[in-house]
């Protein structure tokens, strides 16, 4: 035998690095393989004489190629079994060199488990090229292996990470409590639907209540989507958290918001974002836009409102301005605001989807089609869009619904 | 997106045709180092033939414009049609960048 008595580990070897083990009865051709071996650069060779001093050899340190004499086989003839039972089907190159009496031998022997066949005689020059071939097939398997092992445990950590991130973007939208303290306080219905083109997305929204009679909404959608664009929406929500805003004027909060923008953004990031306050005292919507889709805006016995909007998105100048625009908002009424994948998302022919496809779908869905007011309207909506539109969108896509209850019979009574 | 240029003298026109998305960036960042770079005076980005632009899109005319405004290059936006204009007005575009309609 013939081995090192500290045998570096296989993934620090390279080429000459590489440890063959040669199973050999006679110690005459033993050493002339492993001359050859040495002649090609291969430093660590072992020999075992027999059988026994093979399979151990095996177990110290596992090789990266295993040669048998045939001459090792007439003592224990299921040899290639009992070392693949060891080392596993495909692990491990085994060769066996030899003479072979016949065809039926050299088929049960690569049923036993050999990979190839060396057939002697052969010259020192075509036994280097045959174990160059398995040496450098073995070396780079070992090498794919150790990428995708790597590969898989990045994906893996990459995965447990963006899934932590992914909660954390879901728990700045308002919760359950939120939106039904907001449904029973004020009479209305929120129906919302939030889904990210990737892990991360760039869209957020929420709510809150004002006073008594009135509670503001939003719709935000910064540029791009993804982990950069899910950065800003955190900003944002930091900001609207923990800065006292004029929440109560659209106009004056968008204002606010974008001079807290301009300056924190990267050059080519902004939003566009629609910022609404409901007012279920006086029966009016008001709300700004800042480079925001256009609002659609439902009011019973009235032909569907597609809302202004204009608006220089948020953070692109400090010279900004923005308008309120205040609309009649009745009991019976709905507000569907949304992100611009909706229109912009394209069909399976690449066309994209268009604002008056969104017109057409709110009239069958809304109020006014076959859909019931205000229950489930966007769920249906949703439902017939993506029966034409392929998924996975290829932006964020946010989308809010919301109806004002009409009174009960009771309370119209009472009033009158 | 493809684009063709014409210089003549200081002005470099540019007509942009297809979509302007994140698509473009790389195509339009080498519009923008042009912008910085080449000692033009003047920039007309021609839109006639651009049929869609969004929001990736919207942010590389302000990078074009911010660029131009450091380069004292006079950045124009010429011709929007269609969805683009209505994207150029609805984010007030105009405002900040010069635009020909």
């Amino acid at each position: 035998m013939d081995s090192l008595a500290h045998p570096l580990p296989a993934a620090s070897r390279a080429g000459g690095g590489q440890r063959v083990l040669v199973g050999h009865p006679r110690r005459g051709i033993g050493a002339a393989v492993r001359r050859v071996l040495a002649g090609m650069g291969v430093r660590y060779v072992d020999v075992a004489a027999d059988a026994g001093g093979l399979l151990a050899a095996v177990e110290a340190e596992p090789p990266d190629l295993v040669i048998i004499d045939r001459a090792l086989l007439r003592a224990d003839s299921g040899l290639i079994e009992t070392l693949r039972a060891v080392v596993g089907r495909n692990e491990l190159p085994v060769l066996v060199l030899g003479r072979f009496a016949s065809m039926a031998e050299r088929r049960a022997l690569m049923a036993a488990g050999a990979t190839d066949l060396i057939i002697r005689p052969l010259t020192g020059a075509e036994l280097a090229a045959r174990l160059r071939g398995h040496l450098e097939n073995r070396l780079l398997n070992r090498s794919l292996q150790e990428v995708i092992r790597s590969l898989q445990t990045f994906h893996t950590g990459a995965v447990q990470r963006m899934q932590l991130a992914r909660d954390m973007q879901l728990g700045l939208l308002p919760d359950d409590g939120l939106r039904t303290g907001i449904e029973r306080r004020y009479g209305v219905r929120l129906d919302s639907h939030f889904e990210s083109s990737s892990e991360l997305g760039g869209d957020i929204w929420g709510a809150r209540p004002l006073d008594d009679d009135r509670f503001a909404v939003f719709l935000c959608d910064f540029t791009g989507h993804g982990v950069a664009a899910a950065l800003n929406t955190f900003r944002l929500h930091a900001l609207l958290e923990k800065i006292d805003l004029p929440g109560d004027d659209p106009a004056e909060m968008l204002g606010a918001i974008n001079r807290l923008l301009v300056g924190l953004l990267p050059e080519s990031q902004f939003a566009a974002m629609l910022y609404a306050v409901v007012d279920t005292a006086a029966d009016r919507l008001t709300y700004a836009t800042a480079g925001a889709p256009k609002p659609i805006i439902g009011v019973p016995d009235c032909p569907l409102r597609v809302g202004e909007s204009v608006g220089l998105p948020l953070g692109v100048s400090m010279k900004a301005s923005y308008r309120n625009r205040s609309v009649e908002f009745p009991p019976g009424a709905f507000l569907f605001l949304f992100s611009d994948a909706l229109f912009e998302a394209r069909d399976w022919e690449g066309r994209p989807f268009g604002y008056p496809g969104i017109l057409d779908l709110v009239r069958q869905c809304g109020p006014q089609g076959n859909g019931a007011p205000g229950a489930g309207a966007l769920a249906g909506l949703l439902d017939r869009y993506f029966a034409v539109m392929p998924r996975p969108l290829a932006d964020d896509l946010t989308a809010l619904w919301l109806t004002r209850g009409t009174p009960p019979p009771t309370a119209l009574l009472g009033s009158g | 997106m493809n684009y063709t240029v014409r210089n003549l003298g200081g002005v470099r026109e540019i007509d942009l045709r297809g979509q302007l998305t994140f698509e473009a960036n790389d195509d339009f960042r080498k519009i923008i180092d042009g912008i910085e770079k080449d000692g033009i005076t003047a920039c007309v980005l021609g839109l006639d033939s651009l049929d869609f632009i969004d929001s990736a899109g919207l942010g590389l005319l302000v990078l074009a414009n911010n660029t131009a405004n450091r380069a004292n290059v006079r950045l124009t936006l010429k011709h929007p049609r269609g969805q683009v204009r209505e994207m150029i007005e609805i984010s007030e575009f105009h405002t900040i960048i010069h635009c020909d309609f």
